[in-house]
């Protein structure tokens, strides 16, 4: 269904990794491990609950509905239908009554006073239930014993489920939660290497999966292991011969399932991938209607998609052909086992080796015995896909998290005076520089404006002011300290970058302006939207700050998201303030009030705005040109005009409205 | 249950398969119920002693061939009926896909892609599930679970009515319990959904969450995210963890019941020991059609909440379809024109285009230019009639384009959105769209022409290259460039390219633009560029801002007037120079 991306890249790092995901997996459990004590030893209690159950059945024929030791064989009367005769206690003196009440149907034998079992038929019911009082009563006793166990088995399953399940999310929890915090730790660039897609999947998709190895595993080695054991036990005990007989059907049952689950999991992964590339497809032509209407290709792209959807609906049929091949055949080898044990079993019943209890016993057993082994193919599969998930959430875990910044301890106090690029260059990837001998010192209170095309460098020389990157040749320099010496968050704190593109997240509009801002007083908020021109977009919610933006704020316009971003960047008073100028088209009341709210921004503070109008440069302290990678012009706005060089020529062309 | 019909025809075409399916199934449940009677024969001539080895061996083999003929017709039943249930399937979503490729554009701007997905998948299996294993469930329910009672009544009716006595709770268990794990089910996916979206969110806006120094606050967050979804999940696990167990014990309660009342009736001789025993079978074999019965209950409302759901988008009719009269077109001959044309894309709000007039002739070359927002865009999709014109009228050789079989209007025009839009196929399935009369000659020019033959050489599998979805593999400009092929091979009189080489680096551009307006003459061509080299030749070039037409002339004039376009060509020169 959902999510489905990311099956394409299980590369296996060969099966002696699985020990050491499993060194890795334990100290997560070890935290919870009194809880999963505790569900293994209900586990062992359930199991020998269940394993009772066909046993008490047994007991309660073998003891008082056919009591055993009471049931002979009837060497005087051969002649007789029925050659079976039980034996009743005279001494007991309500039995004693009823076989003096009917005394031709009583006779004794080798000291007993036997009652042949057709006769039984003959007695009024009364007397019956007076004559065998004493199986009655077991019976009830039994019937009890019965219910008592059943109810336990609720109780201790519900009890199990619930405590398994609650370790195996919490687990899961801290394990996502430190995935998490360490993805977060990566470096910018680790950001631009990775699809979001792919990041996301391990801390949700690939986090869920592990969750089955805690649940499906432990109920897996402890209970159906530990079931088959028992069972297995159980039957040897009452009939060895017997049950090594219908053991032979094993090895059938664990090879049709081990067929089986392989065949099952292609099928499976197959109606996977065709069920997201229907998906895709529908997604697409949704996306793409325009295209698809406009070039009236609807036959063209049906035929496609309807291509898809039969290998979707072959892919089904194989999946309920290969359950209907295998669930037939697993019933089969079930019906075998109930025929041997009826006919070897009904043997050895004949030949009294058994009761006729234990033949029952023996046919429930069966039962239990063959769904473990069914399930264990399947459970077996669940693992691999687990431990495919736990690698690669590790290999992600061992990556380490800084790689083009130095973390960096220093912290400089007092304000913030000079910042200055010393010979600087940067590279993303080797040999292809975007920024070469950059020469620049901003100080405390200067506005500085970049100014340059499109791939001229700009973003470039912000993701260093920032530290989202690390020079990759010369130095930048903070109040003289390398910047390479201070931690970035430090250094953070003091910066508050408006982006072009503002991102802003599910939550309220409070939440999104004041992000990052600790404790506010209500009076200091007020302050900040009005100086950011935040008033008019929040009234005209009813719910004002509390009012919820949907996924990547699709309600508001996007000069409406400016704002909000130019509020975020004053919740947080920085010393400097990094703009990137938006392009996109905004409406001329919405324009006027990002202009006063930039200004506002900038009062006071050091400034650096990546200029796409030149009205804002034309203010400027300092005017920096850049083309490709180097900077080509700085000085101020007279300064520039002077030199007739490249933003004098620009400067000329802007529009008048502009100016 | 009008909704129903939807599926009626698909079930009338199967009909003889479901009825086969339904006929081995019947068989299946009357053979099962057999083996216990044939296991209580050799229970109670065991008890007697009546039996010899070989009257063992008879009832073995019985028993052997009873499993024989049910795994048989078990893989029949299954084969038809669950087989009909995903043809039915296949055949809806084919219906659904193919209805959704007739809505108008105008309908996907308010819709939601999510929902629409969520029809096409999530519905149409509760649909198949509903159909199929629903079926199934309701055969067992009706038919197993009344045939083994009639065989347990026939033994005992007296028991038969004490053993019954916990079968409605499982009815009435799996039915509430069945309605409380769908809901809650459905929380679980959402909390799934929420912590999928937070994460994604934090992740794709990493340089906020960085700058600002957001780390710990938003891995409190997704820390809280996660503990709500995993509480979901404990509730989940509290209905489940209750209601498996649960029908166990339900069922097991049966048995006590038999244990001790068949036990009784044993000793008191009213029914044989073997009876005792095929009881205790015949319980085990009633526990599924109990549970049937409350589970097929709600898959069968389920499916039906899906079926009205896929009805009410079945029943969205497209806002662009043909009228009764409208004339089909068979080719561009004199003129198109705008006659003060008003649109916008919401009612409630202010046009963003306004009297719009001009006229374009055949075989010229028109330049549409303006700052982002203007309106340019939305031009070119009322004139292909991908939206309707909320004032005034667009005429094609003197007939309104309303009045012309879309279909015809449509093969007028051939277009390069400003975002090209790539399927995730390969380069040669985006170039043709599926067309199959294309040859490789064809190609050859049409990539030629697009400056994209360079492209496709050094690609991996060349044409055969698989773009991933968007055309992920691709550059802005290379997307541009397959886009414009595609548009090229597409033989129409109209040619309309909105901003063909905004992501395409100059020297590429001039040659693209070169080879276009080679095609002058012999073809329309309609431009929309920010790159106002790209218009420069054309015979006549619209200005545009904030939704209407400020000017219009050809380069010569417009340089001359010193407007917006003289400034905008200067800028541009000065930058191409650097």
């Amino acid at each position: 269904m959902r999510f489905d991306y990311g099956y394409d890249e299980e590369q296996r790092l060969g099966k002696s990794y699985d020990i050491k995901l499993f060194q890795r997996i334990l100290p997560y459990a070890g935290a919870y491990r009194v809880k999963l004590a505790v569900s293994v030893l209900l586990v062992v209690a359930i199991t020998l609950l269940e394993l009772s159950v066909p046993y008490i059945t047994k007991e309660i024929i073998d003891r008082y509905i056919l009591p055993r030791e009471r049931l002979s064989d009837d060497y005087a009367n051969m002649e007789f239908s029925s050659r079976k005769t039980l034996a009743v206690d005279v001494n007991d003196p309500t039995v004693a009554e009823i076989v003096k009440q009917y005394s031709k149907l009583f006779h004794v034998q080798k000291d007993q006073t036997v009652i042949q079992l057709t006769d039984l038929y003959r007695l009024d019911p009364a007397a019956l239930g007076q004559l065998r009082h004493n199986d009655l009563s077991g019976l009830f006793r039994f019937a009890g014993l019965f219910i008592a166990v059943v109810v336990a088995i609720f109780i201790f399953t519900f009890f199990q489920k619930l405590i398994m399940e609650l370790a195996g999310h919490r687990i899961m929890h801290d394990l996502r939660v430190d995935l998490y915090r360490h993805i977060q730790r990566m470096p910018l660039a680790f950001f631009t290497h990775n699809p979001v897609a792919r990041l996301v999947t391990r801390v949700t998709n690939d986090i869920q999966n592990m969750h089955e190895l805690f649940t499906s595993f432990i109920s897996m080695v402890f209970k159906d292991i530990f079931l088959l054991v028992g069972i297995a036990a159980v039957l040897l005990t009452m009939d060895w011969g017997l049950a090594l007989l219908t053991f032979m059907v094993l090895p059938f049952v664990v090879m049709s399932a081990l067929a089986f689950s392989k065949r099952v999991r292609d099928v499976f992964r197959e109606l996977r991938i065709k069920i997201a590339e229907i998906n895709t497809r529908f997604s697409e032509t949704i996306a793409g209607i325009k295209v698809i209407q406009s070039f009236r290709r609807e036959n063209e792209n049906f035929k496609a998609f309807a291509r898809l959807n039969h290998d979707n609906y072959m892919a089904g049929m194989l999946q309920i052909n290969i359950f209907a091949v295998f669930m037939p055949i697993i019933e089969i080898l079930g019906v075998t086992t109930t025929a041997i044990v009826i006919y070897v079993g009904g043997g050895h019943v004949l030949s009294q080796s058994i009761s006729i209890g234990v033949l029952v016993a023996f046919l429930s057993y069966m039962k239990m015995f063959f769904r473990p082994i069914r399930d264990l193919a399947e459970k077996y599969n669940i693992l691999q896909n687990a431990m495919a998930s736990a690698e690669r959430i590790f290999i992600l875990m061992d990556q380490p998290t800084t790689d083009d910044i130095k973390p960096g301890e220093q912290t400089i106090s007092g304000p913030l005076k000079e910042i200055r690029f010393k010979d600087v260059s940067l590279a993303y990837s080797d040999g292809q520089p975007v920024l070469e001998s950059i020469n620049l010192t901003i100080h405390a209170g200067e506005t500085v404006a970049i100014v340059g095309a499109t791939g001229s460098g700009k973003t470039s020389l912000v993701n260093l002011l920032i530290r989202f990157y690390d020079p990759t040749g010369g130095s930048l320099r903070i109040n003289g300290f390398d910047s390479t010496t201070l931690s970035p968050t430090a250094l953070r704190k003091r910066i508050s970058l408006v982006m072009q593109d503002p991102f802003l997240f599910t939550g309220t509009l409070k939440s999104n302006i004041f992000f990052e801002a600790g404790d506010l007083s209500s009076k200091e908020q007020d302050r900040i939207i009005d100086a950011s021109r935040c008033r008019d977009l929040v009234t005209r919610f009813p719910k004002g700050l509390d009012t919820l933006i949907s996924e990547g704020g699709a309600s508001l316009s996007s000069g409406e998201k400016q704002l909000i971003s130019i509020a975020r960047a004053f919740s947080i008073n920085p010393e400097v303030i990094i703009l990137d100028e938006a392009t996109s088209y905004v409406d001329s009341q919405t324009e006027i009030q990002l202009q006063q709210a930039v200004k506002n921004l900038m009062q006071g503070r050091t400034c650096v705005v990546v200029a796409h109008r030149l009205t804002t440069a034309r203010t400027a302290d300092q005017i920096v040109v850049l083309n490709n990678g180097s900077i080509v012009e700085t000085g101020n706005h007279e300064i520039l005009m002077a030199e007739k060089g490249f933003y004098y020529r620009l400067y000329l062309l802007q529009d008048d409205k502009e100016k | 249950m009008k909704s129903f019909a939807l599926i009626t025809p698909y079930l009338a075409a199967n009909r003889y398969r479901i009825l086969l399916g339904l006929l081995c199934l019947i068989i299946v449940d009357l053979l099962q119920l057999f083996i216990p009677r044939v296991i209580k024969h050799a229970v109670d001539q065991l008890t007697l002693v009546q039996v010899d080895q070989s009257d063992l061996f008879h009832y073995a083999l019985v028993i052997l061939v009873l499993g024989l003929f049910i795994g048989f017709f078990r893989f029949f039943w299954r084969h038809c009926l669950l087989g009909t249930a995903r043809k039915t399937e296949e055949a809806l979503r084919n219906r659904l896909f193919a209805h959704i490729q007739t809505l108008s554009p105008s309908y996907f701007d308010r819709a939601k892609t999510g929902d629409l997905m969520a029809h096409a998948t999530n519905d149409i299996m509760q649909v198949r599930m509903a159909s199929g294993m629903g079926l199934v469930a309701l055969n067992d329910a009706l038919f197993l679970g009344s045939a083994a009672i009639g065989f347990m009544v026939y033994i005992n009716l007296e028991l038969t009515l004490y053993v019954l006595i916990p079968m409605p709770l499982i009815v009435v268990g799996t039915l509430f319990f069945g309605r409380q794990m769908h809901r809650r089910y459905k929380r679980v996916q959402n909390a799934f959904s929420e912590l999928t979206e937070s994460v994604r969110e934090r992740f794709a806006g990493i340089r906020i969450v960085f700058a600002y120094n957001a780390q710990k606050a938003e891995t409190r967050k997704i820390e809280h995210i996660s503990r709500n979804y995993i509480q979901e999940n404990i509730d989940l696990v509290k209905t489940t963890g209750v209601f498996y167990p649960l029908m166990i014990l339900f069922t097991n309660l049966s048995l006590a019941i038999v244990l001790f009342q068949g036990g009784r009736q044993t000793i008191f001789a009213r029914i044989t020991p073997g009876d005792f025993v095929a009881f205790i079978s015949y319980i085990g074999l009633l526990t599924w059609p109990m549970m049937a019965l409350g589970w097929v209950t709600n898959l069968i409302q389920r499916g039906r909440a899906s079926l009205d759901r896929l009805e009410k988008i079945f029943n969205i009719l497209p806002e662009l379809a043909d009228g009764e009269d409208a004339i089909p077109i068979e080719e561009f001959r004199n003129q198109l024109t705008f006659q003060n044309v008003g649109f916008s894309y919401d009612n409630d709000r202010d046009n963003i285009l306004n009297h719009i007039d001009f006229t374009l002739g055949k075989g010229r070359t028109f330049g549409i230019v303006g700052p982002p927002g203007a309106g340019k865009t939305t031009l070119i999709l009322l004139l292909m009639r991908l939206y309707d014109v909320k004032m005034g009228k667009i005429l094609i050789d003197g007939n309104d384009i309303r009045n012309i079989k879309l279909e015809s209007l449509r093969s007028l025009f051939s277009l390069t959105p400003q975002e090209p839009f790539l399927f995730a196929g390969t380069v040669r399935e985006n170039i043709t769209l599926g067309s199959e009369q294309v040859t490789e000659a064809d190609l050859k020019q049409v990539t030629h022409l697009a400056a994209l033959d360079k492209t496709i050489d050094e690609l991996p599998q060349g044409l055969d290259t698989i773009v991933g979805e968007k055309g992920i593999i691709l550059s802005g400009g290379q997307k541009q460039r397959v886009a414009l092929a595609r548009a090229l091979l597409n033989d129409a009189p109209i040619l309309i390219l909105d901003d063909p080489v905004s992501q395409v680096d100059t020297r590429t551009a001039s040659r693209i633009i070169g080879n276009l307006r080679a095609m002058a003459g012999e073809k329309t061509l309609v431009i929309i560029s920010h790159r106002l080299a790209a218009v420069r030749k054309a015979d006549r070039i619209l200005v545009m801002d904030n939704g209407e037409i400020i000017t219009a002339g050809t380069h010569a004039q417009l340089m001359a007037d010193g407007g917006y376009y003289a400034r905008s060509y200067r800028l541009q020169e000065i930058e191409d120079a650097l």
